[in-house]
């Protein structure tokens, strides 16, 4: 087997044969990502109307569909109309504490099958469990913690009660997010990635982060464009405006 | 760790035709008799067509509606060959940081090395059944048959790769693997495969794709992925589909294995972001596929799903000796698939006719990358040098020149049959004598005469014939440029 070091020595081996083809740098980064994304964000509180525009429009195109409330309150009355529409009862959401909002007896006032994840790590018995109910679930409700206006793309970071498969497994993703998420291009939403990334013990620096830009999509039979492939076959936003 | 074994020594029960594929070709048959194939392939020319007019179509439109798409490419052009001028300091880089992140990483040098390494991986998770996403490297590698010897089961999750799978074929475009098939067929593939009814409608077996494969999702042990990219500051992995079946393989089994060719390391979040913009817009016409999904290291402490263990392979099989090589420029590559949806070659006679796992302009440099100049003495012909793919290349790689380069070499080598470099050869040594190159249209006027029909010659004898056979060759003029133009500098 080849070690590190011998892999590396031939790397070095032939890079020392050759100047390359031209003179050539990589992307310039922003010296401090935290103040850039500091700038960023300061534009964009007043910038954000026209950012929440443009990703309705966007997300619209992708077969989005944008729904905009008051309050989180109201989230579960949106969610229930659509849910009856679709005959769904099952539903997952991220825990209270990710949202930043306890939709638990809302969504069950309106007549569906809540389980809010957990924010702690549970035992294999009970995680075979939540697998289980997550296999099941017709439909995910997340935060977003970037909404890009450019591309209708919804960025989410799994994490403490935010599970990666909440917006993946059901048919009906439903993120909702308020002006904090926006941003208006895929070069501030890099911005912010670098800024997530600056400090390693940042929660925000990982496990998965997804781009999710409309539902999950094929074209792989006769190019006839077919959703809901493996993820959700519909994706709503929902835009909280308080 | 055992070595696996070479291809043509194994047997057993589950060996199929195409198992003895691990290191030779794919087909037998030559070149010109699977592009000829090809060619008379109806229903393969008419999907051929509207597929690639498709692609092509939407990709114009995105590009046209981004003005800076230019200057990006031109960026993400100079972040390639900046990366590889440190390749080393990146993959240490990478390597470092993917440790850090609680994920190990692993060196092969070759493709044998590659497949001992992941067989070595799951044989230590006791791993059964394995989901994989779409990987033009595990292809290359031919990671599936080396999986399934080991007594293993894989399943493809791309609902294009899965129907190849069934269909126990190989992938004829870099990124719809089976615009080759037509509903119709597989519904019957389904059918045979399933042991039900099912209707030649892509919704209904779409449905029931997702059906079968979320089972098999939720029961492995096991997920393998390529990846789009390596960001070398975070250790990142960087995964692009559409389906989600990315997002499955690296959210529900409790391994993840991602297996990636060395050139694939990017430095930073910012480079990403420039690929980003620019990759699926190139491949399907997109902003933005459906999902990009960023992977740093395995399960968090406080996450509750994700894979316990996370193993990145860097895989080098044949492309760093390019650093050096004149295929150096082929390692910027996206995989996109813009430079076969615009290749008339390609557009005649599709992926399989390419013999190989890369079809396409770009496909013919890798097999030279990853098996050899003499592999591609047919193939780098394969071209009409049109410059095409280099223009739609979101990362613009002179792919002609190359070409022209590999042609260069087989003439060199006397790889090329001798016929052919007598014949370059004669032309050479014409042209460096402008005196008897002047001569040589009168000449070639008399030898014509008996083969020219209304100006153009379409049969000629023996071994010049195999031209003609396919196509027809203009007629030398009855006064050439050059006979024109010193009977205008006379009269001035």
């Amino acid at each position: 087997m080849t070690t590190r070091a011998e892999f590396m020595e031939r790397v070095r081996r032939e890079m020392a044969r050759t100047r390359g083809l031209f003179p050539a740098r990589v992307a310039e980064r922003p010296a401090d990502p935290m103040t850039a994304a500091e700038l960023v964000r300061r534009q964009l509180a007043e910038r954000w109307p026209q950012a929440l525009e443009r990703f309705r429009q966007e997300f619209e195109r992708l077969s989005g569909v944008f729904h905009a409330v008051a309050s989180p309150s109201e989230v579960p009355a949106v969610v229930g109309r659509i849910a009856r529409e679709r005959s769904a009862r099952r539903l997952i959401t991220w825990s209270a504490s990710a949202l930043g909002a306890d939709l638990g007896e809302g969504f069950r006032g309106e007549g569906l099958d809540a389980v809010a994840m957990p924010d702690d790590p549970v035992d294999e018995a009970a995680a075979r469990e939540l697998r289980a109910i997550n296999a099941a679930a017709e439909i995910g409700i997340t935060g977003a913690d970037l909404a890009i206006g450019e591309t209708g793309t919804l960025v989410l970071v799994s994490g403490r009660g935010r599970p990666r498969s909440t917006s993946l497994l059901p048919e009906y993703h439903f993120a909702v997010f308020d002006r904090r998420a926006l941003v208006e291009t895929l070069e501030q939403a890099g911005v912010m990635l670098e800024a997530w990334h600056a400090d390693p013990a940042d929660p925000m620096s990982g496990g998965v982060i997804n781009f999710i830009t409309g539902p999950s999509r094929t074209a792989d039979i006769e190019l006839t464009l077919t959703r809901g492939v493996h993820g959700p076959r519909e994706v709503h936003a929902i835009f909280v405006s308080r | 760790m055992a070595p696996a074994k070479p291809a043509l020594e194994r047997s057993g029960p589950h060996l199929r035709e195409e198992d003895t594929l691990l290191s030779a070709p794919v087909e037998s048959r030559s070149f010109p008799e699977r592009a000829a194939g090809a060619t008379r392939d109806r229903f393969l020319q008419q999907a051929l067509t509207i597929a690639t007019t498709r692609f092509v179509a939407s990709r114009d439109e995105v590009f046209a509606a981004f003005p800076q798409g230019d200057a990006l490419r031109d960026r993400a052009r100079q972040i390639k060959e900046a990366v590889l001028q440190r390749l080393d300091h990146y993959l240490e880089q990478l390597t470092a940081n993917v440790e850090r992140a609680g994920g190990h990483v692993h060196f092969a040098t070759t493709a044998e090395e590659a497949r001992a390494i992941i067989l070595d991986i799951a044989r230590r998770n006791q791993v059964k059944l394995i989901v994989k996403g779409k990987s033009m490297a595990a292809e290359e590698i031919h990671l599936n048959e080396a999986l399934e010897h080991a007594g293993m089961a894989v399943a493809e999750t791309d609902l294009g790769e899965y129907i190849i799978q069934l269909a126990h074929e190989r992938p004829s475009h870099i990124i719809a693997p089976a615009i080759h098939k037509t509903k119709a067929q597989i519904a019957d593939l389904f059918a045979r495969e399933l042991r039900r009814e099912v209707a030649a409608d892509p919704e209904v077996i779409t449905r029931l794709a997702r059906g079968t494969l979320r089972e098999k999702f939720l029961q492995a042990d096991m997920g393998i992925t390529g990846a789009n990219f390596a960001v070398a500051d975070t250790g990142t992995i960087v995964l692009v589909t559409n389906e989600g079946n990315g997002r499955m393989v690296t959210s529900l089994p409790r391994v993840h294995v991602a297996l990636m060719g060395v050139e694939k390391v990017i430095p930073s979040m910012t480079d990403l972001v420039i690929f980003l913009q620019i990759l699926a817009r190139s491949a399907t016409g997109q902003k933005l596929s459906s999902y990009t999904t960023l992977v740093r290291g395995p399960r968090r402490p406080t996450e509750l799903e994700g894979p316990q263990e996370l193993h990145l392979v860097l895989m080098d099989n044949g492309r760093v000796r390019q650093l050096a090589g004149t295929l150096r420029e082929a390692l910027y590559c996206l995989r996109c698939g813009a430079c076969l949806n615009v290749c008339p070659v390609y557009r005649q006679i599709g992926g399989h006719a390419y013999g190989d796992t890369y079809p396409g302009p770009i496909g013919i440099l890798m097999t030279a990358m990853l098996r050899g100049t003499p592999a591609v003495k047919d193939l780098a012909h394969a071209s009409s040098l049109c410059g095409a793919c280099a223009e739609v290349c979101p990362v613009r790689i002179d792919i002609p020149r190359m070409l022209i380069e590999l042609r260069e070499h087989l003439d060199r080598e006397k790889i090329a049959p001798w016929p052919e470099r007598l014949l370059f050869k004669a032309c050479g040594w014409l042209l460096g004598r402008p005196a008897l190159y002047r001569l040589a249209a009168p000449l070639a006027r008399l030898g014509q005469a008996p083969f020219v029909r209304d100006g153009r010659i379409r049969s000629l004898p023996s071994f010049f014939g195999r031209w003609t056979r396919t196509r027809d060759l203009p007629a030398v003029a009855a006064r050439t440029f050059g006979e024109r133009w010193a009977a205008l500098a006379r009269e001035a």
